[in-house]
C-alpha cells in the first residue's frame, strides 16, 4: 500500500472513513447482486407469472419501501460521522496555504509566533492538530488520504480541518483540486512523529538556518545572495527574506523537492534551479540557464547544508 | 362524523380540480422547505455565528410543510379512488385522467414526506455551525 | 366529411398530392439547408451531436494514452488540461444535452401524431446555433487555445486573465450561446408536449417518453439560467474587471460554484432521464405488454426532477461550508435514489409480467441498467459526506460519473439507436454487429472504469496529467487505458454498422411489433409526418385500437388534407387533449440560419474583444428576430376550418390558448430564473460580508430615490400595457395605440431612471463587489426595459400595419406576459438595491 492510500490510514478520521467505505462497498455489492438476480428472473419468467397486482407490489416494496428504509438507515447512521472532532485546548495549530504549486506551512507556537516551513507537514501522534487552510492564488485542496478527508483551500476564506494521527510514519498528501498546469505536481510529505521527537524537531525549526561552514557552501551562499534568490525565498538568519516562494531555512531536512515530486539531492536541486519551468510547468520560478552549471551546483551544495 | 357527512366530504374533495399544477404541490412544498432549511442555516451561521438550541422556526416550518403535503396527499388519495368502472384505469376518459393525476400526486406526496423528513434529520443531529 | 368520404381512393390520392406539395422540402445546394421539417433538422442535429461525441471520445483516448504509464510525457501538461476540459465540456454541452433534444425533435411529433412541432423554425435556429457554437468551442483545440480550466471553470483560476487565456472566454461565450439554443429547444419541446398532442391523448395516455421530455425540458428551464447568470458575472469579471469572484475586492469564488452546480447537478438528470425515457419505450415493446405502474414512472420522473435541484452542494462537500448545510444536501442526495429505484423496479416488474422477446435494443437496455446501477450505488456512497471527503476529486468520482453517464446516457442511446433506426431510415441495423459492439462496449466500459474506483481510493486525484510510480496505481491505470481503447473499438463497430446501413434493404413497417404511436411511420416515409391525426383511446393504440394503422393511412382521422396549401397541425388542450385550434406552421426559411449566425457573431466577436463589431452583430440579430416575428401570428384568410368528423376549429387563438403565449411564458420563466441567480448573488455577498453594503467612496449608493422612481415608472408602463390590451380587446384600437405609445415613453424613462441611481452615486464597479452587483442588477433590469420598449413599439407597428386587430390580439397578449415579468424584475431589483441597504 502506498503512502498516499486512503486505506493505509494513520488518523482517526481516515480510519472511520475506511470502515465506512468497506461497509458501503459490501452493501452495494449485495444490492447489485439482488437487482441482477431479479432482472434475470424477470426476463426468464413466462407471461403473467406475476400479474398486475404482483408487479405493483414488487414496485412498491422492492422499488420504494425497502430503498427508503435502507437509505434512512444510512442517513441516520452516517450523520454523526459528519460531526468534526473537537479541537483540544492544546491542539497544535498549523497554517497551510496552497500556492501554485506548493504549500506554505506555518506552525503556531504557544507564544504567538509562527515557524515557517514549506512542502512538508509534520504532526505529533496523539495530539489533535487544527489545520487552518487558505490559498494564496487559486483554489487548491488539502488532502492527506491516510489522515483525513480533503478540505478545499479557497482564496479569501480560511477553512479548518481537525485531525489526529494515531501512528507514526512517513506519508504523502496531494493537492486534490485542479489548480493549473502543474496541479499533478503538487504533493507534500507528511511525517507523523512521536510527540517528544516532534517537539525536538519543532524546536530545531525555530532556530536560524545554520551558517555555511565549508568554503563551497560559503561560495554557494554568496551566489544565492548575488543572484537574488532571496527575493523569493527566505533563509532565516540571513538577508534572504522573500515570501513569494518556499522557505529554505531548513530545506535540507525535507526528503523531497519541488512539493513532493522529486527526491532531495544535489542533482535534483541543480536541475530545479536551472530548469524549474520544465520540471514544474507553470511554476513562478524562472529558469536559471544563464548560470554556469558549476555555480548552480554550488548553490545546490549550499542548500544541502540548510538542515 | 356521520357516513353521509363523510360521503359529502369525499364528494367535495373529488370535485376539486386536478391539474398539472396540483400534481407538483407536494414536491414544491418539499423544495420550499428545503430552501428554507438551507437559507435558515446559511444566514444564521453567517450572520449570527450559530443557531438557537431549540430552533422554533425550523420545527414550525417542518410541521407546516408536512401538513400541506399530507393534506394534498389525502385529497389525492380520495380522488384516486373515485368509484366507477373497474380497473385498469387507463382509458381516454376524464375520470381516468383524474385518477391518474391523483395517483401520481399521492405518490409524489409520499416521496415528499420522505424528502422533508430526510431534510429535517440533520438539524436534529448536528447542532452547530462547524 | 363523414367516415366514408375517405373511401374514395381518388380523393385520397388528391389529398396526398396536396400534402406532398405542401411538405415538399426545399432543394438546391444551399436552400436544402433552409429546411425546418423536424425530421431533417432532427437528423442533422443528431448526426452533429454524434460527431461531437466521437471527437470528445478521441480526446479521452489521448488522455488515456498519456496515463497508461506513470511519468509519461506523450502530451504536455497544457495539452492535457485542454483535453480533459474539452472532453467534459463537449460531452455535456455538445453531446448529452443536444443529443436528447435532437432525438426528441425527431421523435416527439411522431409520438404525438403531430405533423411537426409548433415552432419548426425555432428548432432550425437551435440547430444552427448549436453547430456554430459547437464548432467554435471544439475547434479551439486545433489552435492550442482550448479552455483549460476544467469543465466547471472554477474562478479565480479561470477569471484571472494572467492564468487563463482566451480559452476561458471561448468556453464561457461559446457555451453560453449553446445554452441559449438549449433553452430554445426546451420551449419548443414543452409547448409540443402540452399543446400538440392528438385528440384523445389525455395526460394519462401520453407516451412515457413525452412525460420525460416534458419533465426534462422544464428542468432545463430552471437549471440552465443560473449558469447563464454565472456566465454573465464571469465575463463581466474577465472583460471589465468587475470583481465578483475576487476575494481581494469583496468577491467570493464560492458564488460561482453555487451557480455552476445549481446548473450542474440537475444537468446530470437532464441527460439521464431521457435515457430512462427510451427504456420506457423499449421495455414494453419487448415485453409485449403495457408498462406496469404508469403513474409510478411519472412519480419517478417528477420526483427526480425536483430532488435534483436539492443536490448541488454535494459537489461542494469539501469547500468548508457548515456541516449541517452539507447534511441537507447529503440527505437529498440519498433521497433521490428512491425515485430512481422505482424506475428500475417498474422495468423489472414489466419484464416479469410480460413475455420477453430478446433483441439487440433490449440487450443494450439491460447492459445499460447493470452499469447504471453500479454508478447509482457509488452515487449513494458519495452522497455520504464523510466518504466523499475521501473520494471527492479522485478517480473514484471519475469512475462513478462514467458509470452513471455510460449506463445512464450513452448505452441507452445506442439501444435507442438500434430501436429507432428503422423508424428514421426504414432500415434495421445489423443484429450481429449490434450485439458484437454491445459486448465490446460492456467489457470495455467495465475494464476502463471499474479499476478507477480503486485507483482513486489509493490516492490518485483527478485531472492530473501524470502520476508517480510510487502511488502503486500503474497496473490499474494500464487496465483502464486498455479498456478505453476496447470501448472505442465497440463504438467503431457501431459506426461501421451505421455506415453500411444505406446499402441495406428496407425493413417491414413496425418491425418490433410495438404498440406506440410513433411506429405508424412507414419505411418510405413522406415528409408530412402523419397522414391523418388520430383519435387516441389507449396508451398503445397500435396494439389496442382496431384497424388503427389503416384508418390513419386512409386519412380517416383528423386533418387528412391541406386544402389551403399550408403546413398545419392540431393544437389540443393541455389536460384532456380536446381539439382547440389548427395552427399554420413555419415553412422553410433562411431566417433561422441568419439569426443564428448573427447571434453567434455577437458571442464570438466578444470573445476576441471586438466590441463594436459585436454590437453590430447584436443589431443584426435584433433585425433578424423582428423580421422573423413579423411573419408569425398572421391573421388567417378565414376564421376557422373543418378537420373532419364534423369538427371545426379556429385558425387563430390568442392568450393562454395559443402556443405562442406559452412560448413567451416559458421563455420568461427561464429569464426570471437567470435573474434570480443574480439576485442570489447579491444576498450571497450579504451573507459572506459582515458589513454589506460597505461604505466609502465609489461604494455608497445608489440611494432609494432613483430606484423608487424607476420602480414606479416600470409599474406605470406595466399598467398601460395591461390597459392597452383590455382596450384593444374591447375594440378601442385608437386608445390602445395611444396607451402603447405612452407606455413606450414611460418604459424608456424607467430604463434611464434605473441606471440613474448607480450612475449619480458614482458607484465604481471595479472597486468592490457591491457596486459591481448593484450595477449588474440595474443593467439587467434596464436591458429588460429596453426589450420592453421594443415589444411595445413592435406591437404598435403591428396594430398600425393591420396585423393586429381587436379580435386578433396575440401580439399584445404576448407582450403583456413579458411586462408581467418585467414588473416583477423591476420590483425585486429596485427593492433590493434601493431599500435593502437601509433595512439591513
Amino acid at each position: 500500500m502506498s503512502r498516499q492510500s486512503a486505506f493505509s490510514t494513520f488518523g482517526v478520521e481516515a480510519a472511520k472513513m475506511r470502515d465506512l467505505t468497506i461497509l458501503m462497498t459490501v452493501s452495494g455489492f449485495v444490492i447489485f447482486v439482488i437487482v441482477a438476480v431479479l432482472f434475470t428472473l424477470a426476463i426468464r419468467a413466462r407471461r403473467d407469472t406475476i400479474g398486475h397486482r404482483g408487479g405493483m407490489r414488487l414496485v412498491l416494496w422492492a422499488g420504494a419501501m425497502i430503498p427508503t428504509v435502507v437509505l434512512a438507515a444510512l442517513l441516520i447512521g452516517t450523520l454523526p460521522a459528519m460531526r468534526p472532532i473537537q479541537a483540544n485546548r492544546d491542539a497544535l495549530i498549523v497554517d497551510v496555504a496552497g500556492e501554485q504549486f506548493w504549500w506554505r506551512v506555518g506552525y503556531r507556537t504557544p507564544d504567538g509566533g509562527t515557524i515557517t516551513a514549506a512542502n512538508e507537514v509534520r504532526i505529533p501522534v496523539g495530539r489533535t492538530v487544527d489545520f487552518r487552510l487558505s490559498a494564496g492564488d487559486v483554489i487548491h485542496s488539502f488532502w492527506i488520504p491516510g489522515l483525513a478527508g480533503k478540505v478545499d483551500m479557497i482564496p479569501g476564506r480560511t477553512n479548518r480541518l481537525v485531525a489526529r494521527a494515531t501512528k507514526a510514519g512517513r506519508y504523502r498528501g496531494q493537492c486534490a483540486e485542479f489548480c493549473g498546469l502543474s496541479h499533478a505536481l503538487m504533493a507534500f510529505d507528511v511525517v507523523a512523529m512521536d510527540p517528544a521527537a516532534f517537539d525536538r524537531w519543532l524546536l530545531a525549526q525555530r532556530s536560524a538556518a545554520p551558517a555555511p561552514t565549508t568554503p563551497i557552501a560559503q561560495r554557494g551562499a554568496a551566489l544565492f545572495a548575488d543572484n537574488g534568490c532571496g527575493g523569493c525565498h527566505a533563509v532565516a538568519g540571513t538577508v534572504a527574506a522573500g515570501k513569494i516562494g518556499p522557505d529554505f531555512s531548513h530545506i535540507a531536512t525535507r526528503t523531497t523537492l519541488g512539493a513532493g515530486i522529486i527526491p532531495m539531492s544535489e542533482v535534483n536541486l541543480s536541475r530545479f534551479i536551472a530548469h524549474a519551468p520544465s520540471v514544474k510547468p507553470g511554476a513562478r520560478m524562472p529558469a536559471y540557464t544563464h548560470l554556469a552549471p558549476a555555480d548552480v551546483a554550488t548553490i545546490a551544495r549550499y542548500l544541502e547544508t540548510l538542515k | 362524523m356521520s357516513e353521509e357527512h363523510q360521503n359529502n366530504l369525499a364528494a367535495r374533495l373529488r370535485s376539486r380540480r386536478v391539474t398539472l399544477w396540483t400534481l407538483i404541490v407536494p414536491p414544491t412544498v418539499w423544495a420550499v422547505h428545503f430552501m428554507f432549511c438551507y437559507l435558515w442555516v446559511a444566514v444564521s451561521c453567517a450572520k449570527l455565528g450559530g443557531f438557537a438550541r431549540f430552533p422554533v422556526a425550523f420545527v414550525i416550518g417542518t410541521i407546516v410543510a408536512l401538513a400541506i403535503i399530507i393534506a394534498s396527499g389525502a385529497v389525492a388519495f380520495v380522488q384516486s379512488r373515485t368509484p366507477g368502472d373497474p380497473p385498469p384505469h387507463d382509458e381516454s376518459t376524464e375520470i381516468d385522467r383524474t385518477r391518474f393525476l391523483a395517483t401520481a400526486t399521492l405518490l409524489l406526496a409520499g416521496l415528499s414526506v420522505v424528502g422533508v423528513l430526510f431534510t429535517a434529520a440533520p438539524a436534529l443531529m448536528l447542532t452547530d455551525c462547524r | 366529411m363523414s367516415l366514408h368520404a375517405q373511401d374514395d381512393a381518388n380523393l385520397r390520392a388528391a389529398q396526398e398530392e396536396r400534402l406532398r406539395a405542401v411538405w415538399k422540402p426545399p432543394s438546391g445546394w444551399f436552400f436544402r439547408w433552409t429546411d425546418v421539417n423536424n425530421n431533417r433538422v432532427g437528423m442533422w442535429y443528431t448526426l452533429t451531436a454524434f460527431g461531437f461525441m466521437l471527437f470528445a471520445g478521441v480526446l479521452a483516448l489521448i488522455m488515456r494514452a498519456q496515463l497508461a504509464v506513470p511519468a509519461n510525457d506523450l502530451v504536455t501538461a497544457s495539452t492535457f488540461n485542454q483535453l480533459f476540459t474539452l472532453h467534459g465540456s463537449m460531452m455535456m454541452f455538445l453531446f448529452a444535452v443536444p443529443m436528447f433534444e435532437a432525438v426528441s425533435i425527431i421523435l416527439l411529433p411522431q409520438l404525438l401524431g403531430a405533423r411537426d412541432l409548433p415552432f419548426p423554425r425555432l428548432s432550425a435556429f437551435g440547430y444552427w446555433s448549436f453547430l456554430i457554437g459547437g464548432v467554435f468551442v471544439a475547434g479551439s483545440i486545433f489552435f492550442n487555445v482550448a479552455p483549460d480550466g476544467g469543465w466547471f471553470m472554477y474562478p479565480p483560476f479561470t477569471t484571472r486573465t494572467d492564468l487563463a487565456g482566451l480559452g476561458a472566454d471561448i468556453w464561457m461565450l461559446g457555451l453560453s450561446f449553446i445554452e441559449v439554443s438549449s433553452v430554445a429547444a426546451a420551449v419548443e419541446l414543452i409547448v409540443g408536449v402540452l399543446k400538440c398532442r392528438p385528440p384523445g391523448m389525455r395526460l394519462n395516455l401520453m407516451p412515457l417518453y413525452a412525460w420525460y421530455i416534458l419533465v426534462v425540458a422544464v428542468m432545463i428551464l430552471f437549471a440552465f439560467p443560473p449558469l447563464i447568470a454565472g456566465d454573465v458575472l464571469f465575463e463581466l469579471e474577465r472583460l471589465l474587471g468587475w470583481p465578483f469572484f475576487d476575494p481581494a475586492k469583496g468577491g467570493d469564488p464560492l458564488l460561482w460554484q453555487h451557480l455552476f452546480w445549481i446548473f450542474g447537478h440537475p444537468e446530470v438528470y437532464i441527460v439521464f432521464l431521457p435515457s430512462i425515457a427510451l427504456f420506457a419505450m423499449i421495455v414494453p415493446t419487448f415485453s409485449q405488454r403495457h408498462i406496469l405502474g404508469y403513474p409510478w414512472i411519472v412519480l419517478a420522473a417528477v420526483g427526480t426532477a425536483f430532488l435534483s435541484f436539492g443536490l448541488w452542494v454535494h459537489h461542494m462537500f469539501a469547500t468548508g461550508l457548515p456541516k449541517i448545510s452539507l447534511a441537507f444536501f447529503s440527505a437529498a442526495s440519498e433521497a433521490v435514489a428512491i425515485p430512481t429505484g422505482v424506475q428500475i423496479f417498474v422495468f423489472i416488474a414489466t419484464l416479469w409480467a410480460g413475455r420477453v422477446v430478446f433483441s439487440t435494443p433490449l440487450l443494450y437496455c439491460l447492459g445499460a441498467i447493470a452499469i447504471f446501477v453500479i454508478g447509482g450505488l457509488t452515487g449513494v456512497m458519495v452522497a455520504v459526506a464523510p466518504f466523499d471527503w475521501q473520494a471527492h476529486d479522485t478517480y473514484f468520482i471519475v469512475a462513478h460519473l462514467h458509470y452513471v453517464l455510460i449506463g445512464g446516457t450513452l448505452m441507452p442511446l445506442f439501444g435507442g439507436l438500434y430501436y429507432y433506426w428503422p423508424l428514421i431510415t426504414g432500415k434495421k441495423l445489423s443484429d450481429r454487429m449490434g450485439r458484437t459492439a454491445f459486448w465490446i462496449l460492456f467489457v470495455g466500459a467495465n475494464l476502463t472504469f471499474f479499476p478507477m474506483h480503486i485507483t482513486g481510493l489509493l490516492g490518485m486525484p483527478r485531472r492530473v496529467f501524470t502520476y508517480p510510480a510510487e502511488l502503486g496505481v500503474d497496473g490499474l491505470n494500464l487496465a483502464s487505458t486498455i479498456g478505453s481503447y476496447l470501448f472505442a473499438a465497440g463504438v467503431l463497430v457501431i459506426v461501421i454498422d451505421l455506415a453500411l446501413s444505406p446499402k441495406r434493404a428496407k425493413a417491414p413497417r413496425n418491425p418490433w411489433n410495438a404498440g406506440t404511436l410513433e411506429w405508424l411511420a412507414h419505411p418510405d416515409d413522406e415528409d408530412w409526418g402523419i397522414r391523418s391525426v388520430p383519435l387516441i383511446e389507449s396508451r398503445y393504440p397500435i396494439w389496442d385500437q382496431r384497424d388503427f394503422v389503416a384508418k390513419v393511412d386512409e386519412g380517416r382521422f383528423f386533418l387528412p388534407d391541406a386544402e389551403e396549401g399550408r403546413r398545419e397541425t392540431i393544437i389540443t388542450t393541455t389536460l384532456d387533449a380536446r381539439p382547440a385550434q389548427v395552427i399554420r406552421l413555419g415553412t422553410p426559411s433562411v431566417i433561422p440560419m441568419i439569426t443564428a449566425v448573427a447571434l453567434g457573431s455577437v458571442f464570438i466577436l466578444t470573445t476576441y474583444h471586438l466590441y463594436w463589431l459585436a454590437l453590430g452583430g447584436a443589431v443584426a440579430t435584433l433585425a433578424a428576430v423582428l423580421v422573423w416575428l413579423w411573419s408569425t401570428a398572421e391573421i388567417p384568410e378565414k376564421p376557422e376550418k373543418p378537420i373532419g368528423h364534423g369538427i371545426v376549429l379556429p385558425l387563430y387563438r390568442s392568450g393562454p390558448a395559443a402556443p405562442g403565449w406559452w412560448a413567451m411564458f416559458i421563455t420568461m420563466l427561464a429569464d426570471a430564473t437567470a435573474f434570480s441567480g443574480l439576485v442570489f448573488g447579491y444576498y450571497f455577498f450579504w451573507t459572506v460580508h459582515p458589513n454589506f453594503p460597505p461604505s466609502g467612496p465609489g461604494m455608497d449608493g445608489p440611494g432609494a430615490f432613483w430606484p423608487m422612481v424607476a420602480m414606479a415608472l416600470t409599474l406605470v408602463s406595466w399598467a398601460t400595457t395591461v390597459a392597452a390590451r383590455e382596450l384593444n380587446a374591447r375594440g378601442q384600437v385608437g386608445a390602445a395605440r395611444a396607451l402603447l405609445s405612452l407606455g413606450l415613453a414611460v418604459t424608456l424613462a424607467s430604463l434611464f431612471a434605473g441606471l440613474a441611481g448607480p450612475w449619480f452615486s458614482d458607484l465604481a464597479p471595479k472597486l468592490h463587489v457591491y457596486p459591481a452587483i448593484v450595477w449588474t442588477l440595474a443593467i439587467w433590469t434596464a436591458a429588460h426595459a429596453g426589450v420592453g420598449v421594443i415589444c411595445q413599439a413592435y406591437t404598435l407597428a403591428r396594430s398600425l400595419a393591420g396585423r393586429m386587430t381587436s379580435e386578433h390580439d396575440a401580439d399584445i397578449r404576448n407582450i403583456t406576459v413579458y411586462f408581467h415579468f418585467l414588473a416583477l424584475t423591476a420590483i425585486v431589483t429596485y427593492a433590493t438595491i434601493g431599500l435593502f441597504p437601509s433595512a439591513s
